[in-house]
């Protein structure tokens, strides 16, 4: 789950082949081997082998002792369909993700290629040395400054680095299709170790294609040159300049430097935190080459924001996750990791698990399937009935009996699906206004889908309703409305709205006219509220072109604030019509759990691993795993049996939080020797004399084995970052590290 | 006879700056673009082993370099006449005194053959050895030979023997050459001497600690014995910095001193189009900064951007400033040059970035105060939530002496604090300052982990209790709120903040759990991060 490890950093971008892609799901399963219930999602996670073999020890074909062989091999069929649907959809999702993060950074990426040739043209100003004079060792001495090195520093503008990999990728694949010659180098390049030969190297190999032995800038002057090089702009892309080595860096940037003039390289910086970040990271003679120039990529929450529009909102497929799974993946990503593509990694497992615990889910594949073929998704009840049938036996032995089930659950599907997209517009207009107060999509999506929130909706606008009868002459006719007696973003967005000037309200207004285009019924609704706008201009219009300009001023001014007012109301009354009647969270429509991932609790078990817990409890009740015979689970005695380090933790849940070593051994000595004990005791009758002469030296041996056995455990122990070796300012203690679980 | 390489855009127009590398006598011919040209797909001659470019005389060299007269007549005096042998020269000053350009500019005047080789560009001992090899040999690397090398050569034995062997080729060459000329012509031979530059010498000394390259460098006018060769060390340091016990000829040194302030001026002052108006904003400027840098570089960079800001209330540049018009453009001058100072960096962005920006804070319509200290409290990039609590923890454990972690962080430990800070008489208060700038001079402390998560916990633990209120109560979101969650990462998010630079972390055995890490954060951007929590940073800040 490391974000920012590299593992998971090469399989980021979401264009991997599906065996990757289901690789790439390992870590998680590998953190929770352990636990039992887990088991399952272990083999989901690993394609049809495992999921057979969860077949066996479900219960649903447990039930059936020894199915017949025609069972087996549906089952089997229904193994391929779930997974074949998994990579449907989720293929589906994967590049609607992608086109929406290409989409949010085309025009910066615009711009860079535009600075890029800015740059370049002002090297070629600069003047053109000649090719001897450039592949030479000398500086050329005929140009007036001194040269820059022109850089671009991109703001990435999150501190984790996993979701600008791909970004800078797609740059340089930007910039290259543009006719640069583009290197992208990363900062593992820049390290102490391998000094400045090892980023030359990796330049060399990057420009040049082929591994050079000597890596020598001379021979990047001397490639430039060559053919139709030298018209093309060389970028070098380093993709995260806090993590590269500052002196390192500093030399390369004077060894550039030097060669400037005759190889004009354009530098693209990504910056992680502020363009502070370079001032902090090179000294100031390195600085001084560099002609910076600020470019900022989109923030992660837009990008996020973007990503729920297009997956959850607009359901480019209709795959949906409940109220908590949302507030969970919401949590996950402000509070925990902040990047979206563990975000993605989230989505996906909930996809996967979706898919493999849910049987009927295959309608949705079916659905997606067939939408493709026709251009356009068919939805109706009759094609739902449809799918309901082709389902393979396996998938609706339980649910489906007689057809009058099947029909009225078609009919509900389609319902369903109808009443989605009414949601999503409403959704997607209330994000629209709430853009003017700074309401994130993410948020608003979360509250959208908040049953409970609808149900104290509802039962506030009835309430409400009650109210409007007595009070009906209240003053300010927004209070009338119910959504703004209810708390949450909602009712923080049409506050706003009701406050907004008439300009900006005519913008929204007419973007919420682009949204509705193809929902007719809010459209309808909407088409009201903007012929009034109309009328109410056509009339302020010819107000004021009827006044005199001396009048003008004062009374178009109240006129206008009244007509603002009503504007506003009506705006709020058909914000309050949206959110009454079509912001119906999923969760409350029957069928949902078709298209709709609610379990939480697995998901949450997957995303957070909680690895040191996780030790600690296998540590405990090693018997789960090992389940070997001689310890019985009820049994506390610490047996010799068991493995070292679990005994010497179970010894150490004794200490405090300083564990005398000596102590520890002793005990540890005990339990491992207590075998042995039993059998000497037996034979103390023995005189010592005897004992010395036959056992002294296997005694010996056994002492240090079972000291370096106890070694051994420490160590283990350490390693999983349970203990602490002991100090120098207190050599007998071991220090406990974890407490508690 | 002379080759000209001289570039074809060259244009004649007066350069607009003068620099360290920029003597060149701007008049340009281009007739040779075109021999040029083919030329390069020729072998190389030694003809390329000259600078090349118009012979400039000595006085125009002097009158480029302001106050380097002496050096440059030494070091001419030292060189010789044509065919005199040398002893090595070691020339040396701080950077950006001209040395290299003036060494350059001579061997353009003088028309002699040398090897140039900069060890800042060959950054080990086996790519010098063959970057020399390979200009000797009049080699050149391209793709036909696999951008290979002439000779392969990693050891100082190796590089002695094919040193030599290919300067005797090289001098046989120029005798021959110059007895023809001398048949020719009278006046204008190369000569018979080749010269081995080194430049960025000082870097040698870091190459495998300097062992074997240094003495087999210093010591190749004993082992060559080649009256023809001449030798000549550029270095930035003195040739005390360099160990020169080893019974070897002494290299002659050329010191070339500072720049005076006034030299300062002169040559910041060629190639400017209006002298004058340049020349009075000199006046108010270079005073200030030059107590903080002399070097031209630095100062040139530091100066176009305040140049302009000078500009900026003129409408003709060209004007000649009176002294009413000084005084006016000194007084709107004035407030930047303070804020130049400490800047050594200045990031532009695009101009069509800068409108959206602007654009969204007119949007906002607030005053012009607010809006300052508004951008002042955003922090403009992203972080996860626990990572910020991290990092104000480590900021803490940075700042804070380890002994009063308990009674900061007991219950009752904001009280306490306060009732520290009760009285500020002049003394306590001048104590304080001294105080700060010890913490200044000394910068943040180091922490172990252990402390650093002990921190996280009570921070995170007081912090979460108000903050859970205020979502139940605000938007209904807080349900799962994920505050037991904002623990389990703490190791992740701790290496992704070492990874940002953030928190510096000391080097050791992490096994041992001994490292200690060092939070590097000013005290604006934590306050930045705890703002954007509504964390109270200053109850927890410990202030003498």
């Amino acid at each position: 789950m490391a974000p920012s490890s590299p593992s998971v950093a090469d399989s980021l971008p979401p264009s991997t082949t599906p065996e990757v892609a289901e690789n790439d799901l390992q870590p998680f399963f590998v953190l929770h081997k352990a636990s039992s219930q887990i088991k399952d999602r272990t083999s989901e996670g690993q394609g049809k082998l495992r999921k057979r073999k969860e077949l066996s020890s479900s219960p649903q074909s447990a039930k059936k002792p020894e199915g017949s062989m025609t069972e087996e091999s549906d089952c089997h069929l229904f193994q391929q369909l779930q997974s074949k649907a998994f990579d449907i959809v989720w293929k589906k999702i994967e590049s609607t993700i992608k086109d929406v993060l290409s989409d949010l950074n085309a025009s910066v990426f615009n711009d860079i290629q535009q600075w890029v040739l800015e740059c370049f043209n002002a090297t070629r100003l600069l003047g053109e040395p000649t090719i001897s004079e450039a592949t030479r060792s000398l500086p050329v001495l005929n140009n007036a400054t001194p040269g820059k090195l022109f850089t671009a520093l991109v703001i990435t503008r999150n501190i984790e680095f996993v979701d600008d990999i791909f970004t800078f990728e797609e740059l340089g694949h930007f910039l290259e299709s543009h006719g640069c010659h583009v290197a992208v180098i990363s900062s593992t390049e820049f390290s102490l170790k391998n000094g400045i030969a090892g980023c030359l190297k990796a330049l060399l190999r990057e420009f040049l294609g082929s591994a050079i032995d000597s890596a020598d800038i001379s021979i990047l002057a001397s490639w430039h040159r060559e053919q139709d090089n030298y018209n093309k702009p060389l970028v070098l892309i380093i993709n995260d300049l806090e993590r590269c080595c500052g002196s390192v860096l500093t030399d390369f940037i004077l060894m550039l430097s030097e060669w400037v003039v005759k190889v004009p390289i354009i530098l693209i910086f990504g910056v992680a935190t502020t363009v502070d970040a370079p001032r902090n990271i090179l000294p100031s003679h390195a600085l001084e080459h560099l002609c910076p120039s600020r470019f900022m990529l989109r923030t992660p929450a837009k990008r996020m924001d973007a990503i729920i529009e297009a997956v959850l909102v607009k359901h480019c497929t209709m795959f949906n996750v409940g109220h908590k799974v949302a507030l969970f993946l919401r949590n996950y990503f402000i509070n925990q990791d902040g990047t979206v593509t563990s975000f993605i990694r989230a989505l996906k497992v909930a996809c996967l698990l979706h898919f493999s615990t849910e049987p009927l889910s295959l309608l949705h594949w079916r659905a997606l399937a067939e939408g493709q073929k026709e251009g356009k998704s068919s939805l109706s009840p009759e094609a739902m009935l449809k799918y309901i049938d082709e389902l393979p036996l396996d998938a609706r032995r339980n649910q489906m009996v007689d057809h009058q089930t099947k029909k009225s659950m078609a009919e509900g599907l389609s319902e369903l699906v109808t009443v989605q997209k009414l949601w999503s517009t409403a959704v997607l207009c209330l994000y629209e206004a709430g853009k003017y107060s700074r309401v994130q999509l993410l948020d608003l999506f979360c509250e959208a889908l908040n049953q409970e929130l609808h149900l104290v909706r509802d039962s506030e606008c009835y309430a409400g309703d009650k109210k409007d009868r007595g009070l009906s002459s209240r003053n300010d006719p927004c209070q009338n409305y119910s959504i703004m007696q209810s708390r949450g973003l909602i009712c923080q967005i049409v506050r706003k709205v009701r406050d907004l000037p008439t300009g900006m309200l005519h913008q929204l207004i007419e973007s919420w006219g682009k949204l509705t285009a193809d929902t007719s019924k809010i459209h309808e609704k909407l088409q009201m509220l903007q012929s009034s706008v109309k009328c109410e201009d056509g009339r302020s219009l010819r107000k004021s072109s009827k006044d005199s300009p001396k009048k003008h001023a004062s009374r178009v001014s109240v006129n206008f604030d009244k007509d603002a007012r009503m504007l506003n109301s009506q705006a709020i009354a058909f914000l309050d019509y949206l959110v009454r009647n079509f912001l119906r969270p999923i969760e409350s429509m029957p069928f949902h759990e078709i298209f709709c991932f609610k379990n939480i609790e697995k998901l949450q078990l997957v995303l957070i691993g909680d690895p040191r817990r996780r030790i600690q409890v296998d540590l405990l009740d090693f018997h789960n795993i090992l389940r070997c015979s001689c310890c019985n689970k009820n049994s506390n005695a610490l047996l010799p049996s068991r493995h070292d380090s679990s005994i010497m933790y179970s010894l150490a849940q004794e200490h405090g939080d300083l564990i005398n070593l000596h102590d520890w051994f002793q005990s540890f000595r005990t339990i491992v020797l207590q075998h042995t004990n039993k059998r000497k005791q037996k034979s103390k009758q023995s005189p010592q004399a005897k004992k010395r002469k036959n056992i002294n030296g296997s005694a010996d041996q056994n002492e240090a084995s079972i000291q370096a056995r106890f070694c051994r455990a420490v160590t283990e122990l350490q390693i999983t970052g349970l203990v602490r070796m002991p100090s120098k300012r207190r050599p007998d203690f071991a220090q406990r590290v974890a407490f508690g679980l | 006879m002379q080759v000209n390489y001289m570039d074809k855009d060259e244009s004649p127009q007066i350069p607009r700056r003068m620099t360290r590398s920029s003597a060149s006598s701007s008049a340009s011919t281009s007739n040779n673009v075109l021999a040029a040209k083919v030329n390069s797909f020729e072998p190389l001659t030694i003809d390329d082993l000259l600078v090349g470019g118009n012979a400039t005389s000595l006085n125009d060299i002097i009158s480029n370099f302001p106050g380097r007269s002496n050096q440059i007549l030494e070091i001419v005096r030292l060189l010789g006449p044509l065919n005199s042998p040398m002893l090595p020269l070691f020339v040396y000053g701080g950077s950006s005194t001209g040395k290299t350009s003036i060494i350059l500019q001579l061997f353009r005047h003088l028309n002699r053959p040398l090897v140039y080789s900069s060890c800042r560009t060959c950054y080990n001992q086996r790519i010098l050895f063959e970057s020399i090899l390979n200009q000797l040999l009049l080699h050149r690397k391209d793709a036909s030979n696999g951008y290979s090398n002439a000779k392969r050569c990693d050891r100082p034995s190796d590089f002695v023997n094919f040193l030599r062997e290919a300067l005797t080729n090289v001098v046989n060459n120029l005798k021959e050459k110059s007895r023809k000329f001398s048949n020719k012509m009278t006046h204008g031979g190369i000569g018979n001497m080749i010269y081995l530059v080194f430049d960025n010498f000082q870097l040698v000394r870091e190459w495998d600690k300097s062992s074997t390259v240094l003495p087999l460098l210093f010591n190749l006018y004993d082992l060559l014995k080649m009256p023809e060769v001449g030798l000549i060390f550029i270095s930035s340091t003195s040739p005390d910095t360099f160990y020169s016990n080893m019974g070897y000829v002494e290299p002659i040194p050329v010191y070339f001193t500072d720049y005076t302030e006034c030299d300062i001026r002169q040559i910041l002052l060629k190639n400017q189009v209006n002298q004058k108006l340049y020349s009075s904003f000199l006046d108010v400027a270079l005073l200030p900064l030059c107590r903080i840098t002399r070097q031209i570089g630095e100062l040139s960079t530091s100066l176009k951007p305040l140049y302009e800001k000078y500009c900026e209330p003129l409408t003709d540049k060209g004007a000649v400033p009176n002294e009413d018009m000084k005084r006016r453009l000194f007084s709107h001058f004035k407030p930047h040059v303070a804020s130049s100072l400490s800047e050594t960096f200045k990031v532009s962005s695009l101009p069509s970035a800068e409108v959206e920006t602007c654009k969204e804070k007119k949007w906002k319509g607030n005053p012009k105060r607010l809006q300052q200290s508004e951008e002042m409290g955003d922090l403009d990039f992203h972080m996860s939530t626990s990572a910020k609590y991290l990092l104000i923890s480590a900021f803490l454990a940075s700042r804070n002496p380890a002994t009063l972690d308990a009674s900061l962080f007991d219950s009752k430990g904001g009280s306490d604090n306060r009732k520290r800070k009760r009285k500020p008489s002049m003394k306590v208060m001048e104590q304080k300052e001294s105080l700060e700038e010890e913490l200044l001079m000394k910068g943040p402390g180091t922490f172990p982990l252990e402390r650093l998560l002990a921190v996280f916990q009570c921070i995170v633990s007081v912090a979460d209790e108000p903050s859970d209120e205020e979502e139940q109560n605000d938007d209904g979101l807080g349900i799962h709120g994920g505050n037991g969650g904002l623990v389990s990462d703490v190791l992740l998010q701790l290496s992704s903040l070492c990874n940002a630079n953030l928190i510096l972390k000391g080097r050791s055995c992490p096994i041992e759990g001994s490292t200690r890490y060092r939070a590097t954060i000013s005290e604006d951007l934590a306050l930045k991060v705890a703002r954007s929590l509504k964390f109270p940073l200053s109850k927890y800040l410990y202030r003498r």
